[in-house]
């Protein structure tokens, strides 16, 4: 109780570029444990980029990451997953011809060897995201409202201590929507630690406990979500797009 | 969603139909003694043994590897070189064999699973080839092109009893329907273990299964092992059933296509697909070889034997397997992409599921 504690993710001046085109520039934060951190900014801002980097999809050209005080750079997604960081897909990427509870056991796969014992564990995580009676169903029939939910299920199976989600609710309907959020804070309850990617404004109040704005690859600002939303430059990036 | 006690009978009949069917095949001899149909039955264990091996890393991983000639050629001319030149029985052989063929698969597979889609394909042809002309010029070694004729195999003898001396096509029969039946025993294995699952989820999409904690190449290479290892040892029983190899029969592009085609036509991803596909296969070339179709065109009047086209059609069908293969396999995957066997298992499970939709609104 009495020393500080580390940050599960700290994130130390990580840019990364295209060609000419800085997707993340030289973007800092840290996350502690048991906290849902909201990331939100325009479309094109650098959110995915940023997923990207931290999860080993692309090595960030800049900057380095720890992970519960381990360094990340160079760590391919498998490895990262393994120590215990796992990411959705914002386009999701269902494995299409395996069943909805096989591709959960796939998830579950990282943590045993045992077939019977992922199975197990898939099933629980099928129940906690409400989809136990599509277990048998072919992943690529689902609608998308489902499909988000397996991608949610199947990342909770590899047993993560920080979830990273890329826009869980977009394309959802508003019941959709409230199940999902519903879902993030049962999974807080957990002890789990989230970084949440999301367009609707007031679904990232409700469940951020800190919010980090990008704006064309650079961190905008950083707070507490009252204080994100009144900070006059957010508000002037987001009045270029017409309403978020 | 305990089975209830008819399902789990139902479970029990794959079962049963399989162990039926293997002492059907196994007593089989003794009632055909056609060298004919026998020869007919050795091809189809040696297509089913190539097939299922393919299936492992081609069907449920989705690395469509036309190169598998290449393990193939290595079985075949590893234990026929070792026999003719330096005197070592082929279960001896196999040992070398088999292990080179693992060998070059994890080399193989460590170069080439960084490609993917058509960029893996085309690296899984220039490997064989490279393979078909080291036998073509490495003549010291194969005798080049003009094959290596055997000139017998040793009899086995096991405890001084004569086991076999290989004079008939009995031995090979029953090597065949051994090795036939491993390789499927080992694909129901597969599918349902890890390495399973992480092929397939490696098959349906390479990101989704790296950020679920699969090591992508670590993988791929432990199933083109085991498919290397069994392609390699139908490789072998080929060179020592025939007696002859050469780069062409042993090592060449047709070898790899057919491999492809019969676990495409049966359906990739199933465990008995390359039976089907092998039954299909082995059927249709011999009629193909023996100018059945062209009969039957002939005889349905549907082709005048007189005319120039029936005589075309005589003296050219026989040989036209390959361009007929292309044909089906062109209509298999316009009309039936997941194979004959895939087609129906996907019936099944779209009418499972419009039963449980039902069964769910009620
Ligand atoms: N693989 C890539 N190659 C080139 N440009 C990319 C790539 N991925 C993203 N970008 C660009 O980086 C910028 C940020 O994209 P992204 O991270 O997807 O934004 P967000 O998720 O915030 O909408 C965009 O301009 C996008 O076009
Ligand atoms: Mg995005």
């Amino acid at each position: 109780m009495s020393a500080v504690p580390e940050p599960i993710l700290e994130i130390k001046s990580v840019s990364k570029f295209f060609g000419g085109l800085a997707a993340n520039s030289d973007v800092s934060f840290t996350m502690d444990e048991g906290m849902i951190l909201g990331l939100i900014g325009p479309n094109g801002a650098g959110k995915t980029t940023l997923f990207n980097c931290i999860t080993g999809y692309y090595p960030p050209t800049k900057g380095e990451i720890l992970f519960k005080g381990q360094r990340l750079n160079g760590m391919t997604p498998d490895q990262v997953c393994k120590l215990g960081m796992v990411r959705t897909w914002q386009k999701v990427r269902p494995l299409a011809k395996l069943s909805v509870l096989d591709n959960v056991v796939v998830g579950a796969l990282v943590r045993t060897g045992s077939v019977p014992e992922a199975r197990e564990i898939a099933r629980e995580q099928l129940h906690v995201v409400k989809m136990a009676h599509k277990a048998d169903f072919l992943a690529g029939g689902l609608p998308i409202g489902e499909r988000k939910k397996l991608e949610v299920a199947r990342v909770l199976a590899t047993k993560p201590d920080l979830l990273l989600l890329d826009e869980v609710m977009g394309g959802l309907n508003p019941a959709e929507s409230e199940d999902i959020i519903q879902l993030i804070l049962d999974i807080k309850k957990r002890g789990l630690t989230q970084m949440v990617i999301e367009h609707d404004m007031k679904a990232i109040m409700r469940i951020s406990d800190r919010i980090v704005v990008l704006n064309s690859g650079e961190k905008l600002a950083e707070g507490a979500p009252q204080e994100v939303v009144s900070n006059p430059e957010v508000v002037t990036a987001y009045l270029g797009e017409a309403h978020v | 969603m305990r089975p209830s006690p008819q399902s789990r009978g139902l479970a029990l009949l794959p079962v049963v139909l399989g162990v039926a069917a293997v002492v059907a095949l196994a007593i089989l001899p003794k009632y055909v003694e056609s060298p004919y149909a026998l020869q007919l039955m050795v091809l189809f264990f040696l297509a089913v043994i190539q097939g299922e091996a393919w299936n492992l890393i081609g069907g449920y991983g989705g690395q469509y590897s036309v190169g598998h000639a290449a393990y193939f050629g290595i079985g075949a001319y590893t234990v026929i070189v070792l026999l003719q030149s330096k005197g070592l029985a082929p279960w001896w052989g196999l040992f070398p064999a088999l292990l080179l063929a693992v060998v070059v698969a994890a080399i193989v597979g460590s170069i080439t699973f960084r490609l993917r889609g058509p960029y893996f394909v085309l690296a899984s042809i220039a490997v064989a080839e490279i393979f078909r002309l080291a036998a073509l010029n490495w003549k010291q070694l194969t005798n080049g092109a003009e094959g290596i004729l055997l000139s017998g195999i040793p009899p086995l003898v096991i405890g001084g009893a004569q086991i076999t001396d290989f004079s008939s096509k009995v031995p090979f029969y029953y090597m065949g329907l051994a090795l036939a039946v491993v390789t499927v025993l080992v694909t129901i294995w597969f599918q349902g273990s890890k390495l399973g699952y992480y092929l397939q989820a490696i098959r349906e999409d390479q990101d989704a299964a790296n950020s679920l904690g699969i090591p992508l190449t670590f993988y791929k290479n432990v199933a083109l092992m085991i498919s290397a290892f069994f392609t390699a040892f139908a490789g072998a029983l080929y060179g020592l059933y025939v007696g002859f190899i050469d780069p062409q029969t042993a090592v060449g592009l047709d070898i790899s296509v057919q491999i492809v085609l019969t676990a495409i036509i049966g359906g990739i991803g199933t465990v008995l697909g390359p039976v089907v596909g092998a039954a299909l296969l082995v059927a249709l070339s011999e009629a193909l070889r023996s100018n059945v179709l062209t009969d039957l065109l002939i005889g349905s009047g549907l082709v005048d034997a007189g005319s120039g086209i029936g005589q075309f059609l005589r003296d050219n069908l026989s040989h036209a397997h390959m361009l007929i293969y292309g044909v089906l396999v062109a209509l298999t995957i316009l009309y039936m992409p997941d194979g004959v066997l895939g087609g129906i298992k996907n019936q099944l499970r779209k009418r499972r599921s419009r039963a449980a939709a039902a069964g769910g609104a009620a």
